[in-house]
């Protein structure tokens, strides 16, 4: 480090705007809650290693699509008539700090005192006028060798750390969709996975008695399948959907015509235990809230009132789906045994990227289930060669492209 | 005292009827003229016989050699009348630049970076004043190194613009229409306000490899109504050149022209000025007839610059405190009135029907002759013309052309919805608006199409294009993911 001189420059300041404009008139005022923050101010910082679709244009392209969806973000703070804030959402947006750090990352990580981390996270304080004062400030800064980091300040009137994170969240994830969407998913392949009721219970045993079939082979699939697809053991995200008609405060029949199922991300560590696994997904799903299935169910609304196009609701991270709970071999064409169904398959059409778990009942009563995965080519062929789940000799069908 | 209201109707109806019946008099006047011509040669053919006929014949004593000369200059006057039409010229496609998102400039975002670069609260207000009433709406784009506080109006930004703007349009273009780059023998680039060495035109050259016995040409200096003026240009390079395709990309650089004074004249152009380009492909090759969507039927080019008044109304200087910018002069819409008026009158005659022309050749002679109060006849050019698309450069000039040409609402409606979805973008503003009325699926084989160009000089630019293949909705363009939001209601003032 150079005596007296600074590592990081900002270079340009310019303001974010949302790609969608703001529907006028909308304003909120601040709780009090929100008030009793009002001396404090919240500064983030995410720092990135270099990777292939990490820039500052595409950055800036998805921190735009990510703001039109948070109004509240590209606001701007009025008084009201009783003297309290209000946020207006006048669609100004937020400011932009275009930086450069004269270090690499890891000299940065290692040698960076607080104060210069604050360098990282630009902030004005409120000025004369509020209503051209902007409340976020995003400063992007680039390392010597095409690291990044993402500081993000912010008053603490507006959002709380848990809110500000979920902002950042989902600008990664509309950067990385903006990205994967156009990686090739290269031909996919199924297989089916039949597994016997003692098999489902000799896997429980193995595991944890206490685990629901669905979370014991959910758990299963996923280490297997990011083991094959050469995943670094170490925490991992995995889609969840699960179906909510029954988990509502007011339930929904089971006969509800429609969509009710709910999207969620479950973390869980891959390098720990297939056991640790189970447990974490089987305590996921018991614990989803109701008010995460509103919220989400909200923000589909909104979508939509929006006018835009259907979400790839399937992918690109790994997603397993809960079915096992679907009555399909209730469905009966003729009387007697020989009427139920001899196999029940699955399979949704557009998914993308890592790939499909779908996890259905079998023919056979009791905690029989059949397994259908949809993976890429290379990743499908190993998992059906994979030892830890043909240890429970579950039939393996339709075997293929499709 | 004012007449009963029963009355007027019924006379204005009866008026209506005389009208219609007049244009259809005198427009097919030669049909009537004809008709009975050819009964009566008819009945007396039928009269005569077949065996009269050639007697007939017969009695004009024509041997080979009267009948060979006369073959022969018939062959000869129609190959010398043939040769000497001039080679039509078909609008193969074009394509429009459409904005990122990530550029577009709401009116909070524009009034805020006004208030943090120039602080003078007279400035402020007035700005604010103008974009209430600008007629814009809030997805306009200003190119990225507008978005700067302060801008950054480097020479690199501005080339940068110019690459992303042009190059994506040529993109579009090529992908349209299938353009092999070498096949393009005329290039044609207009940008009035950013002239860079080597030009616009060798940089796209350049970018496309193109050919080097290429004609190219750069136009530079010459206003909003130079999209036109390269139409005009690459048309007559096509009179000379047989079989070529010609490239006119018409654009207009906002990056160095952000006016960062407070003079008020100088002020306009940066809320209403907005990013934009378009790029358009025209023939003269025969094949091309066939997947060509216009035909150019007439330019008309008025230059009143010899008017000292005209002459200065947009003028680029610098002001008092340095800063250079284009100042607006409060005469500009008298002038363009004037204008309008020399433009009309010269293309009056060559579109008109010949009802109307004889109605305003009487009212004219009988306002010299008879009695000077006589008010003065406009023309109805909804005969003339199905759309009308007028250079999109303020609310004010829009709303003026249309009372003066007493069009109806949905007449200037492209005109009013391209300046609220893209702003003024200049030259191309007349591309952006043609596509709009593609995009709703309006325009008919068969249909004419005026396009009207006002810019510094002051000159007012028209064309006509007739459609010669029905354009089918959905087309590709800036348009295509918000034409069903349209037609907006845009309020007289917007409160910010």
């Amino acid at each position: 480090m150079t005596a007296g001189g600074r590592r990081v420059t900002v270079f340009a300041k310019s303001t974010a705007v949302s790609a969608t404009p703001v529907r006028p008139g909308k304003t909120y005022p601040l709780s009090s809650l929100d008030h009793l923050m009002g001396r404090h101010t919240l500064h983030l910082v995410f720092y990135y290693r270099p990777g292939p679709t990490l820039d500052r244009d595409g950055l800036k392209e998805s921190l735009s699509e990510v703001l039109s969806h948070y109004p509240a973000v590209t606001g701007r703070l009025n008084r009201g008539e009783d003297g309290g804030w209000i946020v207006k959402c006048n669609d100004a947006g937020v400011r932009l700090l275009d930086a450069r750090a004269s270090v690499t990352l890891e000299e940065w990580l290692g040698s960076a005192s607080a104060e210069e981390e604050m360098e990282l996270a630009y902030w004005e304080p409120m000025g004369d006028d509020p209503s051209i004062w902007s409340p976020y400030y995003i400063q992007i800064t680039e390392f010597e060798d095409k690291a990044f980091a993402i500081g993000l300040s912010c008053t603490h009137m507006h959002a709380d750390p848990t809110c500000a994170t979920l902002l950042v969240r989902a600008w990664a994830d509309s950067h990385r969709r903006a990205c994967i969407a156009y990686a090739p998913f290269l031909h996919p392949s199924s297989a089916t996975f039949r597994f016997s009721d003692l098999a489902v219970k000799s896997l429980l045993a193995d595991l944890q008695p206490e685990a629901s079939p669905f979370s014991a082979l959910a758990a299963l699939f996923w280490s297997r399948i990011a083991r094959a697809a050469g995943v670094p053991p170490g925490p991992g995200d995995l889609t969840l959907v699960v179906d909510i008609r029954k988990r509502m405060h007011a339930p929904l029949p089971h006969g509800f015509y429609g969509n009710a199922l709910h999207f969620s991300r479950a973390r869980a560590d891959l390098a720990a235990r297939v056991a640790r696994v189970a447990d974490e997904l089987g305590r996921h799903v018991a614990g989803l809230q109701e008010e995460e299935i509103w919220a989400a169910a909200e923000w589909a609304h909104d979508r939509r009132q929006r006018g835009e196009e259907a979400f790839q609701m399937y992918g690109p991270e790994l997603t397993c789906f809960a079915l096992d709970h679907v009555m399909a071999y209730g469905a009966a064409f003729e009387e007697g045994e020989g009427g139920r169904p001899a196999h029940v398959s699955c399979r949704v059409g557009g998914a993308e990227g890592e790939g499909l778990v779908v996890v259905l009942p079998a023919a056979e009563e009791g905690a029989a289930r059949t397994v259908m995965v949809t993976l890429p080519e290379e990743v499908a062929k190993a998992i059906c060669r994979d030892d830890a789940i043909l240890r429970y000799g579950p039939t393996v069908m339709f075997v293929g492209r499709g | 005292m004012p007449a009963a209201p029963l009355p007027e109707f019924s006379s204005s109806v009866k008026l209506k009827y005389v009208k219609l019946g007049y244009q259809y008099l005198v427009n097919n006047f030669l049909t009537f003229l004809l008709v009975p011509f050819m009964a009566a040669v008819a009945v007396e053919l039928v009269r005569l016989g077949p065996a009269e006929i050639i007697a007939l014949w017969r009695s004009l004593h024509l041997d080979v050699v009267e009948i060979l000369c006369m073959a022969f200059l018939i062959v000869f006057v129609s190959t010398v009348y043939f040769m000497s039409r001039p080679r039509p010229v078909y609008l193969v496609d074009y394509a429009c630049f459409k904005p990122p998102n990530t550029c577009r400039v709401p009116f909070a975002t524009f009034m805020e970076h006004t208030r943090l670069i120039n602080s003078d609260p007279k400035s402020v207000r007035f700005q604010t004043r103008i974009l209430e009433r600008s007629g814009l709406g809030e997805e306009t784009c200003l190119p990225p190194a507008n978005h700067y506080i302060p801008p950054n109006p480097t020479m690199e930004a501005s080339r940068a613009e110019a690459q992303l703007v042009i190059f994506s349009a040529i993109d579009d273009l090529i992908k349209k229409t299938g353009l092999k780059p070498k096949d393009i023998d005329i290039l044609v680039v207009n940008c009035s306000l950013f002239s860079p060495t080597p030009s616009l035109s060798a940089m796209i050259v350049n970018k496309y490899r193109l050919r080097s016995n290429i004609r190219s040409f750069n136009l530079s200096g010459m206003g909003c109504s130079a999209g036109l003026l390269s139409i005009d240009l690459a048309r007559d390079l096509l009179q000379v050149h047989p079989n070529s395709n010609a490239l006119v990309i018409s654009t207009e650089i906002m990056t160095p022209n952000f006016y960062s004074g407070s003079q008020r004249a100088m002020l306009l152009s940066n809320c209403l000025f907005r990013m934009g380009a378009a790029a358009i492909l025209l023939s003269n090759r025969p094949r091309e007839a066939q997947r060509a969507k216009y035909r150019l039927v007439h330019v008309v080019r008025i230059h009143k610059g010899a008017d000292d008044r005209a002459y200065r109304c947009i003028y680029e200087e610098e002001d008092a405190e340095g800063y250079s910018g284009i100042s607006l002069s409060k005469d500009l819409m008298a002038i363009a009135g004037e204008a309008l008026k020399s433009n009309i009158t010269t293309i009056g005659p060559l579109v008109l029907p010949v009802s109307e022309q004889l109605l305003f050749f009487f009212t004219l002679v009988g306002r010299k002759l008879i009695n000077p109060k006589w008010k003065p006849y406009i023309p109805d050019f909804k005969l003339a013309f199905e759309h009308f698309c007028i250079h999109a450069g303020g609310r004010a000039v829009i709303d003026e052309l249309q009372k003066n040409l007493q069009l109806s609402p949905e007449h200037v409606e492209a005109s009013r919805m391209t300046l609220h979805r893209f702003g003024n973008t200049s030259s191309s503003s007349l591309w952006y608006e043609l596509n709009y009325i593609e995009s709703k699926g309006r325009m008919r084989r068969g249909d004419r199409v005026w396009q009207i160009g006002f810019g510094s000089g002051f000159k007012c630019n028209s064309a006509v294009w007739k459609c010669i293949r029905t354009i089918k909705t959905p087309i590709d363009g800036p348009w295509a993911d918000c034409i069903n939001r349209y037609p907006v209601h845009i309020p007289e003032v917007v409160k910010l």
